[in-house]
C-alpha cells in the first residue's frame, strides 16, 4: 500500500498558489486574443469577397491541422531566427494559444451565424434592417446561445493547453509541479494536486454553460 | 425620380419586362404589370410559376437580373452607374426602401428571442429610431387590430400558427407601410387557423384607410374565396410569365386562358 504524504502538497501550497496565477494570467491573455481574431475570422470566412474569405480559410485550416505545442516551440524558437524579434516564454505561449484558438473560436462563432434561419434575416431586412443592425439585433442574439456550449468547452480546453508552456519552461501550474517534484520526490502527490487544481479552474465553467443552456433552453427559443 | 409626378395617378409599383434566373433555371420570364395605390391584388397559379420570386423581387429581397421594379415612382434596388450600366444601390437606400414596404411571410419568421410586442416595436425602435414609449403604443395599437393585445409578452413558441401569422402582420403594419405583401401567408396554417388571418387580412383591406391611407396589397396566396371577396385584380402566373389578369370574377369565373381554366377548376374542384 503507498503511502501518501500529502505534507508535500499541503506544505507547498504557494507553489500551486503561484502557478495557477500563471495559469490564469496565459489564459485570459490567450482568450482575449482568440475572442478579437476569431470574430474577425468568422466575419472574414462569412464576407461575400473571396479575397477576404481566402486568407482566413487558409488561417484556421494550418491551425487546425498542426498541433498546438508544434505551434508553440516554432513562434518561440523559429520567429525570433525570421524576424529578429525575442519574446520571452510567457508571451510566446501565450501568444500561439491565443492564435490557435482563435482558429477554433472563428469556426464556432461562423457554425453559430450560419445556424441562424434565413427567414429570420428576410424578416430583418423586410423592416428595413440594415448589416449591422440584423447583426446585432437579429443574428447574434440566437447565435450566441447556440455557440455557448461549443465555446465553454473550447474554453476549458484552452485552459488544458496552458500546460504546453511547462515545455517552454512558463512557470504555470505543471511547470511548477515538476520544480516541486524535483525536491519533494513526491510525483503522485503533486500531480494528484495539480489534477485537483484544474478540476476546481475548469469545472465551474462546464457547470455555468449548462446552467447557461438550461436558462435559454426553457421559455424563449422555438 | 424627382419629377413633379401626379401621386394619384403613379402606380404603387411598376414593374416591367422583369427577369430572374438561378443559375440556367429562368424563373421569371418577362413580367409586366402595375399596382395602383390602394389596389388589393392577388396573384394565384400553380407553384414553381413564379410568383413568390415576383414578389420577393418587389422588396429586393430577390435581386432581379433584366428589367425593373419601380416602387412608388423610385427604381428598387440599381442605380445608374459608369458607362450608362446599372449597379446595386447601397444597402441604405435599399434598406430605407423596404421600410416602406411590409412583408409577411408563409413561416412568419417572427423573432424567438423577442417578445410579440418588442418583435412589432423592432423596426420602429432601431430603424426609424422612434421614441421608445411612442413605439409601445403603437405597438399596441396594431396589436389590438390584429387581436392579440393580451399576447403582448408571450414569446412566439408559446403562440398558435394563426397567433404567430397576425403577430408578422401587426409587425409589418406597426412601420406604416405604403404597401403589404403577402407571400402565401396562409399555406402553412392549419386549416381551422386560415381563417383569423384572412379576417385580419379583409379588414386590413377595406379599412385600410384607418390604418394608413389606402394601403396596397401584394398577396399570394392559394385561396380563392379570399381573392373572390377582396380583390381589386387577380393576377394568374405560370411558367414565369402572368397569363391573364382582371377582376376576380372574371379570372375566378369566366377564364379565358386554357392554363387559367385548368388551374382555377383543380383548385376548386
Amino acid at each position: 500500500m503507498y503511502d501518501w504524504d500529502l505534507d508535500a502538497v499541503t506544505d507547498n501550497w504557494m507553489v500551486f498558489v503561484d502557478g495557477a496565477l500563471v495559469t490564469i494570467q496565459l489564459t485570459l491573455f490567450s482568450f482575449a486574443i482568440a475572442v478579437v481574431l476569431g470574430l474577425l475570422i468568422a466575419l472574414a470566412r462569412l464576407s461575400p469577397s473571396r479575397l477576404i474569405r481566402m486568407p482566413a480559410t487558409v488561417y484556421v485550416e494550418i491551425f487546425r491541422s498542426t498541433p498546438a505545442l508544434v505551434q508553440l516551440v516554432w513562434i518561440y524558437y523559429a520567429l525570433p531566427i525570421i524576424t529578429g524579434l525575442r519574446i520571452d516564454g510567457f508571451t510566446a505561449v501565450g501568444l500561439g494559444l491565443g492564435l490557435h484558438t482563435a482558429a477554433y473560436f472563428g469556426e464556432i462563432f461562423r457554425g453559430g451565424i450560419l445556424s441562424i434561419d434565413r427567414g429570420q434575416i428576410d424578416a430583418g431586412k423586410s423592416v428595413g434592417m440594415v448589416y449591422h443592425q440584423l447583426m446585432r439585433q437579429i443574428i447574434l442574439p440566437q447565435a450566441v446561445r447556440r455557440m455557448i456550449p461549443p465555446f465553454m468547452n473550447e474554453t476549458a480546453s484552452l485552459i488544458k493547453l496552458t500546460t504546453l508552456g511547462s515545455v517552454l519552461a512558463v512557470y504555470e501550474l505543471l511547470h511548477a509541479s515538476n520544480v516541486l517534484i524535483t525536491s519533494t520526490y513526491r510525483p503522485l502527490e503533486v500531480y494528484t494536486a495539480i489534477a485537483v487544481v484544474f478540476g476546481i479552474m475548469i469545472y465551474p465553467l462546464i457547470y455555468a454553460s449548462r446552467l447557461l443552456e438550461r436558462y435559454w433552453g426553457a421559455g424563449t427559443q422555438r | 425620380m424627382t419629377m413633379p409626378d401626379d401621386a394619384q395617378s403613379r402606380p404603387m409599383f411598376r414593374i416591367r419586362n422583369l427577369h430572374k434566373s438561378y443559375g440556367s433555371l429562368e424563373v421569371l420570364k418577362g413580367v409586366s404589370l402595375d399596382v395602383r395605390p390602394g389596389e388589393v391584388m392577388v396573384i394565384v397559379g400553380p407553384s414553381g410559376s413564379g410568383k413568390s420570386t415576383m414578389l420577393r423581387c418587389l422588396n429586393f429581397l430577390e435581386e432581379y437580373e433584366k428589367g425593373e421594379v419601380y416602387f412608388d415612382g423610385g427604381l428598387v434596388g440599381y442605380v445608374d452607374g459608369a458607362g450608362g450600366r446599372r449597379v446595386r444601390d447601397r444597402e441604405r437606400n435599399i434598406a430605407e426602401m423596404r421600410a416602406h414596404m411590409g412583408m409577411v411571410f408563409q413561416h412568419f419568421h417572427l423573432w424567438p428571442h423577442k417578445t410579440v410586442l418588442q418583435n412589432v416595436i423592432e423596426g420602429l425602435i432601431v430603424v426609424k429610431k422612434t421614441d421608445r414609449a411612442v413605439a409601445m403604443a403603437r405597438g399596441l395599437e396594431v396589436l389590438r387590430l390584429v387581436g392579440l393585445e393580451e399576447k403582448r409578452d408571450a414569446y412566439p413558441n408559446l403562440l398558435s400558427g394563426g397567433q404567430m401569422q397576425r403577430a408578422a402582420i401587426a409587425r409589418a403594419l406597426a412601420m406604416e407601410p405604403k404597401a403589404m405583401l403577402f407571400d402565401e401567408p396562409t399555406s402553412s396554417l392549419d386549416p381551422e387557423l386560415v381563417g383569423e388571418v384572412l379576417d385580419v387580412m379583409r379588414s386590413l383591406a377595406r379599412n385600410a384607410e384607418s390604418l394608413s391611407h389606402g394601403t396596397t396589397m401584394v398577396v399570394v396566396t392559394h385561396e380563392m374565396g379570399f381573392a373572390r371577396e377582396v380583390a381589386d385584380r387577380v393576377v394568374m402566373m405560370d411558367g414565369g410569365v402572368i397569363v391573364e389578369e382582371g377582376p376576380p370574377e372574371q379570372i375566378l369565373r369566366n377564364p379565358t386562358h386554357p392554363r387559367t381554366r385548368a388551374f382555377i377548376s383543380k383548385v376548386l374542384h
